[in-house]
């Protein structure tokens, strides 16, 4: 193992962020991250089917044929997120009705499938639960952030609970409505990426070509 | 000469090596208000010519006179004739109370009142807009040390001349930092944005604040006062209704409707455009596309029909006087920079623009107007034309050449 | 004998690479096997719980229009005071056909035999369920107090789900509340606005001939008292919840039933 098990939880987090350095996931970032609430519980379900599927990936990887190997792995995850689905929808029922198709959805995330191919077809179960459990936070950590940003800014409050009084409330806040529309999620990750960038240069891309400048003579 | 001299020295602590190196671009901004800039191309091939961008954006910004003046008027206009309905003991308002106090009064027949009371609602709602996206012109000039561009001159007074009178000031504030920030800089400054920054502010107070930014109560900023936007009207009841609200054709052409605060007059619209084409700041064939879209597709229309949706029968003429067609036309259609670059690309991409504003209008029940929107959507395919464009040259003359 | 050629096979099938076709299979049934036992485990033991849910939601949403939710209720407690009812829509009377703790409207509507396809639909439902299920909310004397109604119909992107509650008079209005909706944010989403609703309270569906006046338009002169001002800047929801009530409160809707449970002939 070239990575300690702590650095397999804490990389993901920000030095190699499924969604904002490979830009994975982006789909229900978009769509569950209008409260928080939502996007919480968003976050454990795909922490759980991640670092499952990951652990149970890579007990069977010895036996998973290589020419069946996408479909064993999508039979894994559609198990596991059925599972979770199941138990959402019995606990956490208001949850569950406005994360809708978006938990069934955790099925063609790139994450899960990612890890599962990338990371715990080659390494041991508990390696691949870490690694499963540190993108998994990866990818909660940013949804909470954006969920931050639009449920304090787009209603008012967080987890449901006023901060800023807004207006048909009786309050002073006016709520910014785009933050309550998917596209605006697009812009925080956009801007949470360049944050990230400036903060850690090496993230930045080479650029695949260079504007060629003229010398004076 | 002294004011040259207080320039010439105070300029070594800003240059390269100097004190203030880090501010250069806010000295260059404030010199260049007042002198022309000594940097001329010093590189080969040498392309000299009298039009340089500043004396692009500064043509911009004369060609919108015609549009600030209405604004100024029309605003006046209303808002007077809106206030006449109100006992003069509940009028109250600081503008009310300046323009009493210097005795210029709201009568609503008065072409001076109208012009000052329009002034005062235009003026505040300017200057927030070149102040709060001044502020980040020069923070990203600063940081990355080039110098503060003329262009946003142009995107502020397109800016302030799309918004409504009574829309809050924080929200313009607001609106251009968004068009300047994520419109503009993220992608490198001017001449790197394929967005055009003053729709982009537009847009994003158009779905983040739509009470303030669309309905009946907005456009003329008397409290209680509900007068729906032609385009509006057109849309629920039919445009052959406008009558019934003293709507005639030459009204909407003229410009004395409600509607945002500079683009109600297809005429001043059109006497800006002529200004352009003359001095060839913009290409023509933008317009003719653009025209070209909107004329067909709405005959299109008119010649299927529809019981259900008042808005299929409504002819080309009157979509070109309504709403902000005209001015979306004429100033934000013919922006170089997020347009397309080849000439066959610029009819396509002004058709494209006709033909989606059209679109919108009649076929989408949410929003009314469609030109802000169909203008960015232009914006979005502009370099995807420009590539097929390039290509099929390209494939053309491969061809010719064996 | 055969228990060794068993083995046999089992040893075989052990030493076989795992890229060769029978173990290629085994893995797959081996896997299939097991996943769709673990998942419909779940989901029939969750089952119970998941449908105690559902008609939790929907007390729920009868217990916000009726007034009388707030955040911790015991629902299930407060939902006894209510009485479900299955109301045959043709008739205008109570049916005993249906056990209205069971009944799905949601169904019904879609099934050709227990619904009508409209032929004049305002509310733009395609099909009506002839029976509808409606809650009665009684006074501890047994006398009624409130009739909850549902209510659903297509405002501008989505078909809005909803209850209106009626005083004991069956005229009017005590409260009006969507559950259910995807209404633009800032604009249509407003019917969820506290200060719109409250605009309900009061106002009376018919006048005293029994035709129906209530409406939901823009500021207009008819009298305050059948008049919802429409939200701002949202025309469309506005005029699918006018076309909705109008429709529910109407005599393809709940008219008949309303006139005769006044009367006392239900």
């Amino acid at each position: 193992m070239s990575q300690t098990r702590k650095q397999l939880l804490i990389d993901p987090l920000v030095d190699n962020n499924p969604i904002t350095l490979q830009v994975l996931g982006i789909c229900s970032a978009l769509a569950v991250t209008s409260s928080l609430n939502v996007a919480f519980v968003m976050s454990l379900a795909v922490i759980a089917v991640t670092a499952f599927s990951s652990f149970f990936i890579s007990m069977l990887r010895n036996y998973i044929p290589s020419s069946i190997r996408i479909i064993v792995q999508m039979v894994i995850i559609a198990s596991l997120v059925i599972l979770v689905d199941q138990i959402i929808k019995a606990y956490a029922y208001e949850i569950s009705k406005t994360l809708s198709v978006f938990v069934g959805l955790i099925i063609t995330n790139c994450i899960v499938m990612g890890r599962a191919e990338a990371f715990a077809m080659k390494n041991t179960p508990i390696d691949s639960f870490v690694d499963g459990v540190g993108n998994g936070l990866g990818y909660g950590l940013l949804l909470m952030c954006v969920g931050f940003f639009r449920e304090l800014f787009g209603a008012g409050s967080l987890f449901g609970i006023m901060i800023l009084n807004p207006v048909n409330n009786g309050g002073w806040y006016v709520p910014n409505g785009l933050l309550l529309l998917p596209p605006s999620a697009f812009f925080i990750i956009g801007l949470l990426i360049w944050g990230i960038r400036t903060w850690k240069k090496s993230q930045v891309e080479v650029r695949e070509y260079k504007i060629q400048t003229l010398e004076v003579h | 000469m002294a004011f040259r001299n207080f320039f010439n020295s105070i300029e070594p602590h800003f240059e390269k090596g100097g004190k203030y190196e880090k501010y250069y671009p806010v000295y260059e901004m404030v010199e260049s208000i007042f002198y022309t800039s000594s940097a001329v191309t010093k590189v080969a091939p040498h392309a000299r010519s009298f039009v340089d961008m500043k004396r692009i954006m500064t043509y911009v910004v004369i060609s919108t006179i015609p549009c600030v003046f209405w604004a100024l008027y029309n605003t006046g206009l209303q808002t007077n004739m809106g206030l006449s309905n109100i006992a003069s003991s509940d009028l109250e308002g600081w503008r009310i109370f300046i323009l009493q106090a210097i005795g210029i009064g709201i009568n609503p027949n008065n072409f001076f009142a109208n012009i000052a009371h329009g002034f005062l609602y235009f003026m505040p709602i300017y200057l927030v807009t070149l102040l709060a996206g001044g502020l980040w012109e020069v923070l990203f000039a600063t940081v990355r040390g080039h110098e503060v561009n003329e262009g946003f001159l142009v995107s502020s007074m397109l800016f302030a001349l799309t918004l409504p009178a009574s829309a809050p000031l924080w929200q313009v504030a607001l609106g251009i930092s968004f068009g300047v920030v994520i419109g503009k800089e993220v992608f490198g400054g001017t001449g790197k944005n394929f967005l055009n920054p003053a729709l982009t502010g537009r847009a994003f107070l158009y779905f983040a604040y739509p009470a303030n930014m669309s309905g009946d109560a907005i456009w003329t900023p008397v409290d209680g006062f509900s007068g729906a936007t032609s385009l509006g009207i057109s849309a629920s009841e039919g445009f052959e209704t406008l009558k019934n609200y003293g709507i005639t054709w030459s009204d909407a052409f003229l410009g004395t409707i409600q509607g945002s605060l500079g683009e109600t007059s297809t005429l001043a619209c059109l006497i800006g455009l002529c200004f352009l084409l003359i001095t060839k700041i913009a290409n023509y064939r933008m317009i003719v596309g653009c025209l070209i879209g909107m004329i067909g597709f709405s005959s299109l229309l008119n010649f299927i029909g529809s019981d259900t949706n008042p808005m299929f029968s409504m002819p080309w003429y009157w979509h070109l006087v309504v709403g902000s067609y005209a001015f979306g036309l004429v100033f934000m259609v013919t922006e170089p920079v997020s347009a397309s670059h080849t000439n066959l690309g610029r009819y396509i991409y002004g058709a494209l623009i006709g033909f989606m504003v059209v679109m919108i209008r009649v076929l989408n029940p949410a929003f009314p107007e469609g030109m802000m929107l169909a203008i960015l959507f232009g914006n979005i395919f502009a370099p995807l034309i420009d590539h097929f464009v390039v290509m099929a040259n390209i494939k053309r003359r491969a061809k010719s050449s064996v | 004998m055969s228990e060794l050629k068993k083995e046999n096979i089992f040893i075989k099938i052990k030493n076989m690479p795992v890229d060769s076709i029978p173990k290629t299979l085994l893995v797959a049934v081996a896997l299939c096997l097991l996943c769709s036992m673990i998942v419909s485990f779940a989901a029939v033991n969750l089952k119970s719980v998941q449908d105690i849910n559902k008609i939790r939601d929907k007390q729920k949403n009868v217990l916000q229009v009726a007034g009388i939710y707030y955040k911790g209720i015991d629902i299930e407690k407060s939902f006894a005071s209510f009485q479900p009812m299955v109301v045959d829509m043709e008739k205008g009377v109570y049916s005993n056909k249906f056990d209205p703790k069971v009944f799905d409207d949601k169904k019904a509507a879609s099934d050709p035999t227990l619904s009508v396809l409209l032929k004049d639909d305002p509310a733009s439902i395609g099909r009506r369920s002839n029976f509808t299920t409606i809650y009665l909310l009684k006074n501890k004397d047994g006398s009624l107090d409130k009739i909850i109604l549902p209510i659903y119909g297509y405002g501008l992107w989505s078909t809005l789900y909803g209850f209106i509650a009626l005083e004991e008079n069956c005229n009017d209005i005590f409260g009006l509340q969507f559950y259910q909706h995807a209404e633009t944010p800032g604009l249509g989403a407003e019917v969820d606005n506290p200060k719109w609703k409250a605009q309900w309270k009061g106002k009376k569906l018919n006048n005293q001939n029994g035709e129906l006046m209530i409406q939901v338009a823009k500021t207009s002169g008819l009298k305050k008292e059948y008049h919802i001002d429409a939200i701002a800047g949202a025309t469309l929801t506005s005029n699918g919840v006018d076309n909705l009530v109008k429709f529910w409160m109407g005599k393809a809707g709940f008219k008949k039933f309303l006139e005769n449970l006044k009367n006392g002939e239900v």
